[in-house]
């Protein structure tokens, strides 16, 4: 988990459609994970992620975990260019529009501590 | 992520480049909820001193059941927990299971994604060191 920087996370006016954006993100190249013994490498990522919101609600909820996500089902799209120095090594991907994803969900969750204070 | 070579030249290198696995950004943040590696630990519970109280520091407080290995080791889901923080709330969106293509320094073509390139922003408030606290944090 890393802490975004200002002005990485924007929404449209709406809030249906998220833009998370970074850039020289430190990350690993570890192409034998999960291996115990897997050796890393550092490497750096600029990404761009859109999230937008469909139609369908969904609600998430586990009392004895006290964790609730609520939201929509939505659509992700990635573009990202991947750097290893170490090795010379780049990958860029495709223009956003090219890429998908099999799940996605955009909301607010309430856990822990707020979970019961945020009950209606 | 795993980005896996579909070049008709056999180039494999890069068969099993898994990134995303470890983003370490966080200086701000323990080595417990980062994916794998480490950053400088710049939230850690500072040292009180003339016997004051210690309440912890201000990083976000890991799932608790699911943070045994310092990874968020659970694909998204329905019905699971979203979150990487414990003690939060605000906006949060989850994805994953990207498919894509890409090319490489050396002009390859490249697909990349699998189940697990697995991203997340979490916004919102958090309680970590007995107080409140507001933080954007990403899952990547």
């Amino acid at each position: 988990m890393t802490p975004v920087t200002a002005g990485g996370l924007t929404f449209s006016p709406d809030g249906k459609v998220a833009t998370l954006q970074m850039t020289n993100v430190p990350i690993i190249d570890q192409p034998r994970w999960p291996a115990m013994d897997a050796e890393s490498t550092p490497a750096f990522m600029d990404f761009r992620l859109v999230l937008k919101a469909g139609e369908e609600a969904v609600r998430y909820e586990d009392p004895a975990r006290q964790y609730r996500f609520e939201g929509l089902k939505a659509s992700a799209q990635l573009e990202a260019t991947f750097r290893v120095p170490s090795i010379d090594f780049t990958f860029k991907t495709d223009p956003l529009e090219a890429s998908k994803s099999d799940f996605a969900v955009m909301g607010s969750e309430v856990n822990g501590k707020y979970y019961e204070a945020a009950k209606s | 992520m795993v980005i896996e070579t579909r070049s008709s030249f056999g180039w494999d290198r890069r068969r099993w480049f898994r990134l995303g696995i470890a983003a370490a950004a966080g200086a701000s943040l323990p080595s417990a909820i980062l994916r794998a590696q480490s950053a400088p630990q710049a939230c850690g519970p500072p040292i009180p001193g003339d016997h004051a109280p210690s309440n912890g520091g201000p990083c976000p407080y890991p799932i608790p059941w699911l943070d045994k290995n310092g990874n968020h080791n659970q694909s998204p889901g329905p019905n699971v927990e979203l979150s990487n923080i414990y003690h939060f709330k605000g906006k949060l969106a989850r994805c994953n299971g990207f498919h894509g293509m890409g090319t490489d320094n050396k002009g390859n073509r490249l697909a990349w994604g699998t189940g697990t390139t697995d991203y997340s922003y979490m916004a919102g408030e958090y309680w970590a060191g007995r107080q409140a606290r507001q933080g954007v944090f990403t899952h990547t």
